[in-house]
């Protein structure tokens, strides 16, 4: 049962109905943990391979333990055995290789509950919240099978104000007629155009490799870098469409993860929308209180805006070294943690010549805002060509056109991501411009559940011709 | 329409669903499913339109002693889905070529082509056949009249060539060109065809699940469903699925997709393959034997499936396969027995998306891809294994670049 299939969503659908059977949150907490068990137990292969996962629960419960009885003082080393097993469980490849478990284990999700046990042990150390957390709240919490394996991260009070709500949140027949539309719409996304996404981009990446006339590889290195932002959000925000819904009939909300991404007209913008709850997880645990530091040890108002923009590129270079243990991804962070301080540098910048007011006006500027959202699309992609390639095959891809002719298509790319945004934009606006009593017209039930058929009736007809199964979920690997 | 997770549950509280909306969802739905049904049958019948009948109508299979060939004098038109209309004229003699059999023109340079459907230049117009093709190519090259007397016969496995052999030397051939295929050497499992079963009506209920079912169980006996053509033909646009979906193919696949499938490209086929081949070198043996005898030489050379030439024009293939293992067995049993091999397989690598030369679906050599082997043969042709239209001054061939 891979995740986003066919088995994982039937999966789902029946511990919904097995969840709805009684409102109880004892119940609700029963059906979720068993549920989370079975997933568990069908991913892992071996019952053996779930130790050093187990050791890891235990490791986030008992220092969860100890803040809670009061030992403020073990918060920090609580803090650094947690990264530590993480790191070491993960195998970065700085520690040394003898020190890891040869054996085979299981690590799916590792990166969500990691966040999700740091999470925990902060706020639990700060004192600012007085609460108790048993050990079954601890494990529904971590190992939660609709954000186990890719998030979305969600905060513990969220999460305990709905699962143990003595009144479940209402679920209505428009709220579960909503739900399945997404759940499709998901489906659809990883399944259908996640795939038709995926073999675009091989099929450019095979042309750029072949002596092929200049045209045929030009033609090829534009769909590599616009093809590949695509699938990675159909792939991602697909699959977190399905768990969100499926939590949400659970009576459970899960927190949005992307908030139309490519509608951003800046790369400060863009990781406000895109993998949300990461970022918002970062800037939380990382950048405020980086911050703060700083600002405490430099007082001084000039330096301080500077020292947003250093602790915006130690947040996003953290994103950046995330999602993988090797080299391309310590890149993959300096290019973002990059762009972050550039764009906040460049935001800076324009206020101190023209004045905030001006700059603001600028900001809003359509012709502005159109030339920022394509400079963001065409940014994102770039550096996502190390977050998907190694350097081996960046190295044939850029080795395949010369300096000018690369720069001709990144420019090329810029200028149509650009029209093509703003028109979608504009479309997008003047559609849901027309509205009935209730709302847009094609945000309406009548519309979603034509959409709906539409989308279901494609990926039944496509899956089944596709002959291969979809490309797992990316998130999961890391 | 998604809420917010810090929104008050108070908010959460929705309105009643209208009882109008009980009855107007489902049949929303149902008229969603039935245009999109309607859409893509209407869409279907104007891009993919099946029409006329088929080259079958002109060809006699019922007679043992001869094998599959074509009725003297007739002519057969057929539209299938992806191709053009097709006209299939043929001689005196019941073959696809241009002139009466029999007749030589004195000074010309001719070639005999013998082979299956693709000699034969199945469903594509004659004129823009190789066969019609590689003369004026030919001649350029040679700078001589070269002609191609086309004896190429869809449903002739090798053995039944032996049978027509006599027609190949009455032809008069300066050379005999053998075009083969990878599905001729399962041609012992050949299933000719049968005559076509008189329509019959389907409920709209069959309809819709003939409609569905097609697409959904994927490549098997629904091949030819109106959902799976459509969708599938822009599919298969795409080089990654092409081969994926060729590569998938298990091995108990039923027979007519057995026949093309992938084993000859298998770096440990089955025994039954292996058997096939073994069977193949002896119908090999024969052909190049009885062409020796006659004092005409056999140039042999093989045309790949669509997922071959996609291999090749990629450059890149899954581990346990290879485009050009067969090939390199042809030349070996070819040359072993006396005959000459020409090889224009590498020359698909220099060839951008080279599948697109053959049907996405029906799988033979489209008018684009009969024009490119037509370059190719006719480069190879005049590069060696004929004298008489060799080139002298070196040619710029496509194929010079190696594997």
């Amino acid at each position: 049962m891979d995740t986003a299939s066919l088995q994982f969503v039937a999966f789902g659908l029946i511990v919904v109905l097995i969840s709805n059977i009684s409102r109880s949150s004892k119940w609700r907490s029963i059906v979720l943990m068993s549920a989370s068990i079975v997933i568990l137990s069908v991913l892992a292969r071996n019952p053996l391979d779930l130790l050093p996962l187990a050791g890891f629960l235990l490791l986030g419960y008992v220092g969860l333990v100890l803040l809670e009885r009061g030992q403020s003082r073990s918060l920090v080393w609580s803090i650094l055995a947690v990264i530590f097993a993480y790191v070491w469980l993960k195998k970065y490849t700085f520690l040394p290789e003898g020190i890891f478990i040869n054996h085979p284990y299981f690590t799916l999700g590792l990166s969500y509950i990691f966040f999700r046990i740091l999470h925990l042990l902060i706020e639990t150390g700060d004192g600012n919240e007085k609460r108790h957390i048993g050990p079954g709240a601890y494990l529904l919490y971590t190992l939660n099978f609709t954000t186990l394996v890719s998030g979305p991260i969600q905060r513990y009070d969220e999460f305990a104000r709905d699962q143990f709500a003595g009144e479940p949140i209402p679920l209505g027949p428009r709220v579960v007629g909503a739900q399945l539309e997404r759940i499709i719409r998901g489906f659809f996304k990883v399944n259908v155009l996640a795939v038709l996404l995926h073999l675009l981009q091989e099929d450019a990446l095979a042309q750029m490799y072949r002596p092929f006339p200049l045209s045929l590889r030009l033609m090829a290195a534009v769909r590599l870098v616009v093809v590949y932002p695509f699938f990675l959000y159909s792939n991602f925000s697909g699959y977190i469409d399905i768990v969100i819904a499926l939590a949400r009939l659970m009576r459970v909300r899960l927190p949005e993860n992307f908030n139309r991404p490519f509608s951003a007209s800046s790369v400060l913008e863009f990781w406000n929308q895109w993998h949300i709850t990461l970022s918002n997880w970062l800037k939380s645990y990382v950048y405020n209180p980086l911050l703060l530091a700083l600002m405490r040890r430099i007082p001084s108002l000039a330096v301080q805006p500077f020292l947003g923009v250093f602790c915006f590129f130690v947040t996003f270079f953290l994103i950046g070294v995330w999602h993988g243990r090797t080299s391309e991804f310590i890149f993959f962070g300096l290019l973002t943690g990059g762009g972050m301080s550039v764009n906040k540098l460049w935001q800076l910048g324009l206020t101190r010549v023209l004045g905030r007011k001006a700059y603001r006006e600028l900001a809003k500027n359509p012709a502005y805002e159109a030339f920022g959202r394509g400079l963001n699309f065409v940014w994102f992609a770039f550096t996502l060509f190390w977050f998907w390639g190694s350097w081996k095959q960046i190295d044939a891809v850029f080795s395949a056109l010369g300096v000018a002719q690369w720069l001709g298509v990144w420019l090329s790319v810029w200028l149509s991501a650009t029209v093509v945004l703003a028109s979608w934009e504009w479309l997008r606006a003047a559609l849901l411009s027309i509205k009935t009593s209730e709302g847009p017209l094609l945000a309406s039930r009548y519309a979603l559940v034509v959409y709906a058929t539409a989308l279901g009736l494609v990926t039944l007809v496509m899956t089944g011709l596709f002959n291969q199964p979809a490309p797992t979920i990316v998130y999961k690997a890391f | 329409m998604t809420e917010s997770n810090t929104g008050n549950r108070e908010n959460l509280k929705e309105a009643k669903l209208p009882w109008r909306d009980w009855i107007l969802l489902p049949a929303l739905s149902l008229l969603t499913i039935g245009l999109i049904v309607a859409s893509t049958d209407l869409i279907h019948r104007r891009m993919f339109a099946s029409l006329y009948g088929a080259v079958e109508d002109c060809l006699v299979f019922n007679d043992p002693s001869t094998g599959a060939r074509g009725i003297p004098n007739s002519v057969c038109r057929e539209k299938m889905p992806e191709g053009e209309v097709t006209e299939y004229r043929f001689n005196n003699c019941g073959y696809r070529t241009d002139g009466e059999c029999g007749s030589k023109r004195p000074g010309v340079y001719r070639i005999v082509m013998i082979g299956g459907s693709y000699a034969m230049g199945a469903r594509v117009p004659n004129e823009k056949t190789f066969a019609a093709l590689l003369p004026a190519e030919l001649s350029a090259r040679a700078r001589r009249n070269v002609e191609v007397y086309n004896e190429g016969m869809p449903w002739r496995p090798p053995h039944v060539f032996a049978l027509h052999f006599n027609e190949v030397l009455a032809a008069k051939p300066d050379m005999i060109l053998w075009i083969i295929v990878p599905s001729d050497i399962w041609s012992p499992l050949w299933q000719l065809p049968r005559p076509e079963p008189a329509a019959q009506h389907l409920s709209a209920y069959r309809q819709v699940r003939r409609f569905l079912g097609g697409a959904w169980i994927g490549v098997n006996e629904e091949l030819y469903s109106r959902c799976g053509i459509l969708f599938r033909h822009f599919l298969y646009e795409s080089q990654s699925q092409t081969i994926t979906s060729y590569l998938a193919q298990k091995p108990d696949a039923p027979y007519s997709l057995k026949i093309h499938g992938p084993e000859f490209m298998k770096a440990e086929p089955s025994a039954e393959w292996q058997g096939h081949l073994t069977d193949f070198d002896g119908d090999v043996a024969e052909i190049v034997d009885r062409a020796m005898a006659a004092g005409v030489p056999l140039v042999a050379t093989l045309l790949p499936e669509r997922a071959q030439a996609a291999m090749i024009s990629r450059g890149e293939w899954p581990a346990g396969f290879d485009p050009y293992k067969l090939d390199n067995e042809l030349r070996s049993m070819i040359v072993s027995r006396g005959g000459t091999y020409v090889d224009i397989l590498p020359a698909f690598r220099n060839i951008p998306n080279s599948e697109q030369g053959f049907f996405a679906l029906e799988g033979h050599p489209n008018a684009q891809g009969h024009a490119m082997i037509s370059t190719l043969l006719a480069a190879e042709l005049t590069n060696g294994p004929a004298p008489a239209i060799g080139v002298t001054a070196p040619h710029n061939s496509v194929l010079e670049q190696g594997r």
